[in-house]
Order: C-alpha cells, then structure tokens, then sequence
C-alpha cells in the first residue's frame, strides 16, 4: 500500500508541491519567530549584564540607601568596593543641537566601571568630559571638540524669607576627551551616562542641590576583594541590611530576575506575532484540504478500482493520510529550515551592519523546532481527513462507470447552512452586546465582543459555499457583459464547483480581512484621537521660550521667519506675554501670578482648527483656560482683576477647555496693563496634519540651530506621537498578515491549475471550435482575478465593520467614533487581488494553452 | 491493393447529382512517429479529394491511420510530409492563429463524447462558435438546425439533462453554426445506443442532402459506414480501397477483401 500511495504522490508532484509551499511558509513562519525570539532573550541577557561590570553582587533598595548603610556595606568582610550610581541630569549642547543626558563620575572600582572608552580616555580634570558615543553622535562631536553644559541651578533668592527658590541655567564649556563605548544596554533603550570629573560633578550637584547625602540611591554594585566567597559576603551583607528592604543578589541572580521581567515582555510580543502565524496556517489549511479533495476527486478511478481488487476502506483512507503525512513532514522541514535560514541571515546583517550585539548564531531551542514542526504536520493530516474520508466512499462500481462529465459539485447541506447562520447571527449579537457592554466593563465588553466578532466571522467562512457562488455570480455575469467570450466562460466557470471556489476564497478572505480590519482600526482611530486633541489644544503647534532669556526677550525674529518659512508650515501668529497677577473677590490675600498672553484675535481664528474656544474672548473679557482655574482656582464666572507692570483692569472670566497654563488677553488689553510686552510665542498651522512628525522635528532642530531651548507643545506635537504608533503598529501587523495573504494566492494558483486539469477535454474542444489561445489564457486569467476579487472586495468589506466596531469598542468611552474608510489601504488591497489574481493565472494558463485541440478527439 | 469500387446502388432514393467541386484535397500526405528503426508510419503518403456536398465516410480497423487523416486535414495536427487543401487554402502551411480562426470560421467538429461545455444551455453550445467568431446569429439557420435535428423543445435544457442522442445531435448543430466548409465527424455514434447511433447519422446524411453541407465521417463500424454517398477504406496507412454508394454488405465486402489482403501481411 506504501509503495501505491508514492506512486499516486509521484504522479501528482506538481499539485503536492503547490500545496506544501503554504504549509512551508506557515512553517517558515513560526520558526522564524521563534528563533527571533530566542535571539532576542539572548541580546537582553548580554545587555543586561554588561550594566554590571564586573560587580559580584547588586544590592536594591526601594526605599534608597541611606549614606550609613552604605557604610555597612563597606565594612563587610571581603568587600574591596560599594558604588552607587548618582546621577545628574544635564543638557548638553553641541553643533548637532541639544540634548538630555545622564551625568556620573567614573566608577570607585575599576571592576564596577561599565563603560569604557572606545576612543580617547576619562576625564580627570575640572573642564573635561567623556561622552557615550550616541550621544556624541547626536552633538556631532568628537574628541577634542566642545560641548556646552546647561546645568539648572536653584539658589535661594536672599530677598524672599519663605525660602522661594529662583531658577537659573550655568552653562560651561566642556573639551571632550573620551568617547564611550554604546554598551549592550543601548539596545534595551537605555542610554549610557556621561562622565565628568570628580570636581565638576560635586560643583554641579550643588548647583542642583543633589549631594551625595541626600540623592535617592536604588542601587549599588559591590566588588569583592580577590579571594572571598560570595555565597559568604552575600550572607554578610544581608545581615549588614537587616532591617532595611533592601535586597543583596549576585550579578547573575539579578540578571536573570530583570531578564524575567523584560521577557515577560519579550513572551507577550512573541505571542502576538504567533497568533499570526497560526492564521497564516488556517489559510495553509484551507489549501490543503482543497487540495487533497481535487487528488481524491481526480483520482476516482484508481480507487474504485483499488476497491474492485479488494482494497478495504481503512486501507483507501490510510493511503491519503499518509499521503497528508509525508507531504506534511518534507513541507514543515523545509519551512524549518527556510525559517532558521532567514534568521540567521538577518543576525548576519545587523551584526555586520549595525552596533547592535547580537549573537553570531541563530540559538535553535526545543520548542522553535519541534512546534512549527509539529504544527505543519498536524495542520497537514488535520485538513486531509475530510478527504480521506471523501476517499472511502469511492464506490467499487465507479471503476466500472464510462467516464462522466466532471459533475456541478454540490452545494453545502442544511445542517451547514443553519450552523453557518446561528454563528453568524448569535456571533454578531455577541458583538454588539460587547460592544454596549464597554461602558459597564470595558475589560468584559472588549472580550465579549472580540469573541463575538471571531465567531461570527468563523460563521462566514464556514458558510462561504452559500455566499461566495452568488457573489462570483453576480461580478460574473458583470464581467460577462463587459467582456468577450472568454470573460463569459471564466464566469461560468467560477461557479461550477462551489466548493471549490469558496474555500480558495475564503482563504484569500481571511487575510484581506484583517487587514482592512486593522487598516480601518488605525484610521478609526486616528480620526477619533485627532478630534479629542483638536479639543484639547488650541493650536497644532505652540512654540515657546523654554529659557529665561526667551521669555524675557521674546523669540528672535530670525526663527520666526525661518520657522514660518518653513515647508508645510500654513498660518503663523505671534503672541506676546507677560507676567501677571490675577485677583478677585473672596480670592484670599495672595494675588496669584500667572503668564497672561496677548493674541490678534483675527489671526488666531484663522489658524485654530476649533475657533469657537477663542469665541468669548474681547477687550472686555480673559479666556481662562479650565486646566488653569483648577490649578489657581480661579473662578469660572464672574470677574478678576489682572494687575501688570503699570496698571490694572477688572475683566469677566470666559472658561475654555483646551489646555494651555497660561490666560489669554487680546493683544490690545494686554498691552494696557503690561505695554511693551515681549513677542514669546508662536503660534502656527501645519498644511498637511500627516507630515505633523517630521515638521514638528524640524521646528525644534531649527531651535537647537540658532542655541535656542524653546519648547513644542500641541495637537501636531501629540498627533506625531500617536501617528507614529499607530503607523508603526500598522505596519507591523500587514506585514505579518501579507504572510496569510501570499499563502491564500498560492491556493488561487492551485485552484486554477486544478480546474486546468479537470477542464484539459473542454479546452481541447474549445480549441477545436475556434478558442485561439490566448482567449484560453485570458478566460483563466479573468477565473483568476474574479476569485481574487470576491475573496478581496467582501474581506474589505467586513474589515470595515469589525475595524470599526473594534475602534468603538476600545475607544468609544474615551472619543467620539465614527466610520473612517481608510480608501487608499483597501484600494491596494483591491489592487493587490486583481494583480495577484492575474498573476496566480499565469502558470495554469500556458499549460492550458498548450493544450492540443486533438485531446478533444481522445476517448477518455 | 487493387480493390475494385463496388457498383452496388444506394440503399434509398435516387443517386445524387454532385456539383463535382472538391472541398477537400490531400497529396503525399504523411505522418511518421520517431525516426530510424524505431519509425512508425501512422501515413505513409495519401494522396485523396474529398467531393463538397457529399457524405464521405473514412473506414479501417484501429491504428489504420484514419483518424490520424482526420487531423491532418483539419490541421489539428502537423504532417511530416505533403499537402493538405481546406478548398483553396493549404493547411500544412498555417500558424496556430490562422489555424484557430481556419476551425473557427471554415470547419466544425463532432466528437465521439459529444463534448459540450456542462455549464452552458444547449442553445448556448450550439451558438459559441459564432460567440467566439464574434460574428451574428443567423436566426432562421438556426432555427432550420434546431428543427432539422429535432431539438427545438431542449434548447434551455443543460447536457446533463439531455439524453446522449439529444447531446450528439446539439453537437451537431454547434458544428454546422457557422456554415463552415466541411464537417468532420469522429465516430460519432461510438458513444450511443443503436437506435440513437442510426438517428443521428440520418441527420448527417439529411444535412448533406437537404442543407447542402460537406461531411467528412471517421468510423470502424460498416453499418454507419453504409450511410455516406462514398467510404474510403484505409489500412496501414495507405488509402486500400473506395466504395461509392455504400450499402452494408459492400462495406463489408470491401472490409473482408482487406481483411484478407492483410492477414499473410500482418503478423
């Protein structure tokens, strides 16, 4: 019987091996992720450790270690070293712009010191630095060049007795002479310290009023003497901490619990992108069942006489499974196999291309072999048993049969038809359930009406043979009327094998889907999140003063007119401002101060996206924003008197809900109370709300150009945030989809080139009745994209409404939702099905045309 | 292969006064399978006119080369050697387009499995040459076809819904649509019962007679034979003999004469 089934698996080569390139890539798949995941831990691990040194054991402590437990800790017998980690924040500013950054002094040990220099050394006088290299990149510095510290002092003004501190910004010059290695830790976002000498670091701790006494210390790494047991000292210094909550681990206990905690991470990540490739193998399944059925189907005759020489059921039906079985096993080996070759490669490239340290070697685990392998078999032998099945009812007599017109295959039974619409229906109703659910639990309601949309969607696909022939009907007889004969052809076609059809595009369908789903989730989103921040903010991009001297002075008008020159940027409108002190009635005492803000009413409604904000404002009045009387407490009504440099006035309060700290005057009152007031502020539009990233980058670059620290606040500001993620989100999820979507093409493919093989008579006689062949090639082609089409045209669909009934259902309480169609997505989805549909159509149609017309003469 | 051409008359109605045009026309034609030793001559250099407007049956035994005849003349296949005339036209020189559009437009075709396309009415297989041909529906031609053939009440039905005589005789009419030049017929009655089988050839003969047309039959079976106005009798690939007005028994005669010429040859 083994030797029959490789016969049967040799002559159907060609089919087997159309139906293992899915299997194959779902199998690449999952190896791929795996093992990217293994590799992933890996570089954590070695990260993580290199922020140790060389330390022998860690000490943590929430609650910060005091001065005197350090000391203990020193004292501990076998203890060569303890050192902390204080550090400093500083901005530093280079030709490249400015920049936050860590500052520490070297390590009290050489074995606890991380970072080392790749060029050059550490400082060891008062006007020197050593940079990490990204950040020196960032400066674009290198050794021997300047850099500007902007350290932030508080001192207390001697004038005011209740201790009221004023700010000042101390900047020094600083020769950089060392550039540090960009340790592991660089990969895990977490960039290396700058270092300074021992003298500059204590002068700027003062200025920042953060001694060694009194800064918050969660860490400390201790070197042991050469020669002491660290399963002894580390005893020790748990004694010598007895009572506090710190904790004392050795350096590898300490990695591996961070390493623990950031995997945690790494794993739910891992699982998403497996949930995606489990889909992609439902759609290898799809086309391996359709495949199995159409050998089966093909095969008819041999069985029945299998059967007629005294083959028995078990035996036909063992045939097919074993066929599935083997067909499985060579698949998902070379799925493996392309998978780890793929990682590997992508190792190579980052470690030869980038910094990044990765490992050299793919690390092959257990379980990134033996699951994709386990899953590519098991997925094989699971779609091919309603095959085998079909395989045993092969009746003896059909040996005996003459040959019959291939038969119009039956459409699916009732039992189907209700089970397909009660999950439909009851699947739905779980959805919008969920949905209403949200605002009594969102976390109940979210999983409701995921459920709910999963099950309904199961319902389509297991009742696309009732749905899909119709729909291919109906864009049949469309393309029947606008083409020629062959489009009349394909379109009769399409149909006569419903089952056929429909499970190629129900497997095409899943992925397009999805990916409408997500396409239409994001823009949702989007949109939604735009509205709330057109709320929140009165403008796309506020730029203001960020020092002293900017507020004092105002903006210079150099960057005005670069910044307002700029691509992209629309109207612009400068606002003047000033310090101010608002009082009103049952107000207590203290006036409060506040920055007040003159804007020209007329251009400030031009340039805001929501200008009924600015409607109560006049020469009578102060816009308040609610953020601000919640702060100042500040009525909401009724009226303040506001008091400048020379002279006072009593408005009425208007409250506005955008957020802003500030209270807004027309440039006209302002200027009563507080003449002269300094130009700080610009307010601008952007053409283009997408490009908001980029111009919102190019803004602050054109700051750091003219060593100005100015600050970007608004809805553009937060949009590029947002766009950002969601973009990248996006574009993460299509990606891993198109997976899904490639393998559903190959299964448009073998369809097509089934349908050539079981249509090989009709060809024939339609060649002979004067088909020429190209029309030949083109009736496949249009069979192809209709399929494609459907698959494409009714996932769009759907997307949209699961896309956006997730949008509601996440975001519903937070923002008013409405349907956002996201047309150029499904437009190249659409594109994509056609293109692929052709495509798909290629290889079936010149065999096809290949055809002789006398094969049509052939008996049999 | 000196067979001499039997005298004997039709088996009904008068003899039939042929225009005497030739529609059909092959000279030297051969047809040889691998080469060397190892070659076998399907034809080995026919030389033969088919009469438009006549029934012409070609008979012989399996692997006699009459089929292989067949698709030279229709240009379904390549010679190896010598000509073939679809009227003026020579068909061993024409590329697959001019070939497609020959069969589209100039030849039609009965196969033995009938051959219609399942998913079309049998108005539908009968009008897609002219579909194909983009060219329009003679409707009183085809309503002449569909009544001479005895169809008119199946024209929605789909072959599956149409007995195998009924299936034969819409293939038929697909055939002579297009009012092509000459039919060729592959055993058409292989596939049916005796009765269907004498059915269907009466029509051919009636569409020869009273349409006008040119058939060209292939067939091994004397009985069917016997309905054409002339039977050319091939064996190994040559032409070995030519009966005008057949009847069964001359047919038979003529296939014992071969028989007999063969049998010390053979084997």
């Amino acid at each position: 019987m083994l030797r029959l089934t490789l016969a049967q698996m040799r002559r159907s080569l060609g089919r087997l091996a159309a139906a293992g390139v899915a299997i194959a890539i779902g199998t690449a798949f999952l190896t791929a992720t795996l093992l990217a995941g293994n590799a992933l831990t890996r570089t954590t691990y070695d990260a993580l450790t290199t922020t140790f040194a060389d330390a022998d054991l860690v000490v943590l402590s929430n609650a910060g270690l005091t001065p005197t437990e350090l000391d203990a800790l020193r004292e501990v017998p076998g203890v060569d070293a303890v050192g902390t980690e204080h550090v400093l924040g500083v901005e530093m500013a280079g030709p490249g712009g400015v920049a936050w950054t860590g500052v520490r002094t070297e390590a009290v040990h050489p074995r606890l010191e991380s970072s080392n220099p790749a060029e050059g050394r550490l400082p060891s006088s008062g006007s020197e630095v050593a940079l990490p290299g990204s950040l020196a990149d960032r400066l674009e510095v290198g050794l021997g060049d300047t850099v500007t510290s902007l350290v932030t002092a508080f001192t207390e003004d001697p004038a005011a007795a209740d201790g009221t501190t004023t700010t000042e910004v101390r900047k020094e010059r600083l020769t950089v002479v060392g550039v540090l290695e960009d340790g592991a830790a660089e990969v895990l976002g977490m960039p290396g310290d700058a270092i300074v000498s021992d003298t500059t670091f204590d002068a700027w701790a003062g200025l920042t009023g953060s001694s060694d006494e009194t800064a918050y210390l969660d860490l400390a790494l201790m070197a042991l003497a050469p020669g002491s047991d660290v399963g002894a000292t580390q005893d020790a210094a748990r004694a010598a901490l007895e009572g506090t909550d710190a904790i004392v681990r050795t350096q590898d206990e300490h990695a591996m619990a961070l390493l623990e905690e950031l995997t945690g991470q790494t794993r739910g990540l891992t699982s998403v992108v497996l949930a995606f490739g489990a889909v992609a193998l439902l759609v290898a399944a799809l086309v391996i069942a359709n495949t199995f059925q159409v050998l089966v189907a093909q095969r008819t005759r041999t069985l029945a006489l299998l059967r007629c020489v005294g083959a028995d059921r078990r035996q036909l039906r063992r045939s097919v499974v074993v066929e599935a079985l083997l067909l499985g096993v060579a698949a998902s080996l070379t799925g493996l196999l392309v998978g780890a070759g793929v990682i590997q490669v992508v190792l190579a490239i980052l470690g030869s291309s980038t910094d990044v340290p990765v490992p050299a070697t793919i690390t092959p685990s257990v379980a990134a072999v033996v699951v994709p392998l386990l899953a590519g078999v098991i997925v094989t032998v699971g779609a091919s048993l309603t095959p085998a099945r079909a395989a045993t009812r092969v009746s003896p007599l059909a040996a005996l049969a003459p040959v019959t017109a291939p038969r119009l295959a039956e459409r699916g039974g009732r039992v189907r038809a209700w089970f397909a619409g009660l999950l439909v229906v009851g699947g739905t109703a779980g959805l919008v359930l969920g949905m209403l659910a949200v605002s009594i639990d969102p976390m109940l309601g979210l999983g409701i009406a995921v459920l709910g949309g999963a099950v309904s969607f199961v319902g389509v696909l297991v009742g696309a043979v009732f749905w899909v022939p119709r729909v291919v009907g109906l864009l049949g007889r469309g393309a029947a009327r606008l083409g020629g004969p062959p489009a009349r052809l394909a379109a009769a076609n399409s149909i006569r094998n419903p089952r056929r059809t429909s499970a190629t595009s129900a497997a095409l369908l899943i992925g397009v889907t999805l990916v409408a789903m997500m396409a239409t989730g994001a823009a949702t989103t989007r949109v939604a999140l735009d509205r709330t921040l057109d709320e929140r903010f009165a403008v796309d991009v506020a730029v203001t003063g960020a020092a002293p001297e900017v507020t004092r002075d105002g903006l210079p008008e150099g960057f005005v007119t670069t910044v307002s020159e700029l691509d992209g940027v629309g109207a612009t409108s400068l606002l003047t401002g000033a310090p101010v002190e608002v009082t009103w009635p049952d107000g207590g005492d203290a006036p409060m101060s506040v920055t007040a803000q003159g804007v020209e009413l007329d251009e400030v409604r031009e340039l805001m996206r929501a200008p009924e904000h600015v409607d109560g404002l006049t020469d009578g009045t102060v816009l308040v924003p609610e953020q601000v009387t919640r702060w100042y407490g500040i009525p909401e009504s009724g009226t303040v008197t506001i008091s400048g440099s020379s002279g006072e006035l009593t408005l009425d309060v208007v409250t506005t809900s955008f957020e802003a700290d500030a209270v807004l005057l027309t440039k006209d009152t302002l200027d009563e109370i507080a003449p002269g007031a300094p130009a700080n502020a610009l307010w601008l539009t952007l053409d283009d709300l997408d490009s908001a990233s980029e111009l919102v980058t190019t803004i602050a670059d054109t700051a750091a150009d003219t060593e100005l620290a100015v600050s970007t606040a608004g809805a553009a500001v937060e949009r590029a945030f947002y766009q950002r993620v969601v973009d990248t989100l996006l574009a993460v999820v299509v990606g891993l989809l198109g997976v899904a979507v490639v393998i559903a093409l190959v299964g448009v493919a073998n369809t097509l080139s089934l349908s050539v093989i079981e249509r090989r008579r009709e060809s024939a006689t339609l060649r002979a009745i004067g088909l020429s062949r190209r029309q030949l090639r083109s009736t496949l082609a249009v069979e192809g994209v209709l399929i494609a089409l459907v698959g494409a045209l009714v996932g769009s669909l759907l997307g949209l409404v699961y896309g956006w009934a997730g949008a509601w259902t996440l975001l519903g309480e937070l923002a008013d939702v409405s349907l956002v169609v996201p047309w150029a997505h499904l437009g190249l989805v659409l594109v994509v099905a056609v293109l692929a549909g052709l495509l798909a159509s290629v290889l079936p149609g010149r065999s096809a045309a290949r055809t002789s017309p006398v094969e049509a003469l052939a008996v049999d | 292969m000196d067979l001499s051409p039997s005298t004997t008359p039709a088996p009904s109605g008068a003899p039939r006064e042929h225009d005497g045009a030739t529609a059909v026309r092959a000279r030297g034609l051969r047809k040889t399978y691998g080469s060397g030793e190892a070659a076998v001559h399907a034809l080995a250099g026919v030389d033969i006119d088919f009469e438009a407007g006549a029934f012409t049956a070609i008979m012989g035994p399996s692997g006699s080369g009459k089929s292989t005849l067949m698709h030279l003349l229709a240009g379904l296949d390549q010679a190896t050697a010598g000509q073939a005339w679809l009227g003026t036209t020579d068909v061993t020189t024409l590329g697959d387009q001019q070939l497609t559009e020959l069969r589209r437009d100039r030849i039609g075709f009965v196969f033995q499995s009938f051959n219609l396309l399942p998913m079309f009415t049998a108005e539908q297989n009968i009008l897609l040459p002219l579909e194909l041909a983009g060219t329009a529906v003679d409707r009183t031609w085809f309503a002449t076809l569909a009544d001479t053939l005895g169809i008119a009440d199946r024209l929605t039905h789909r072959p599956s819904q149409l007995s195998g005589g009924q299936q034969q005789r819409v293939a038929i009419a697909r055939a002579l649509i297009a009012k092509p030049e000459v039919v060729f017929a592959d055993e058409p009655t292989g596939n049916l019962d005796s009765r269907s089988g004498a059915q269907v050839l009466s029509f051919l003969r009636r569409s020869v007679r009273e349409l006008g047309r040119t058939i060209i039959m292939v067939t091994h079976d004397p009985s069917a034979a016997a309905y054409a106005d002339r039977v050319v009798m091939i064996a190994d690939g040559r032409i070995a003999g030519d009966i005008s007005s057949p009847t069964p028994e001359s047919v038979l005669a003529g296939l014992d004469a071969l028989r007999s010429l063969d049998e010390p040859a053979v084997r």
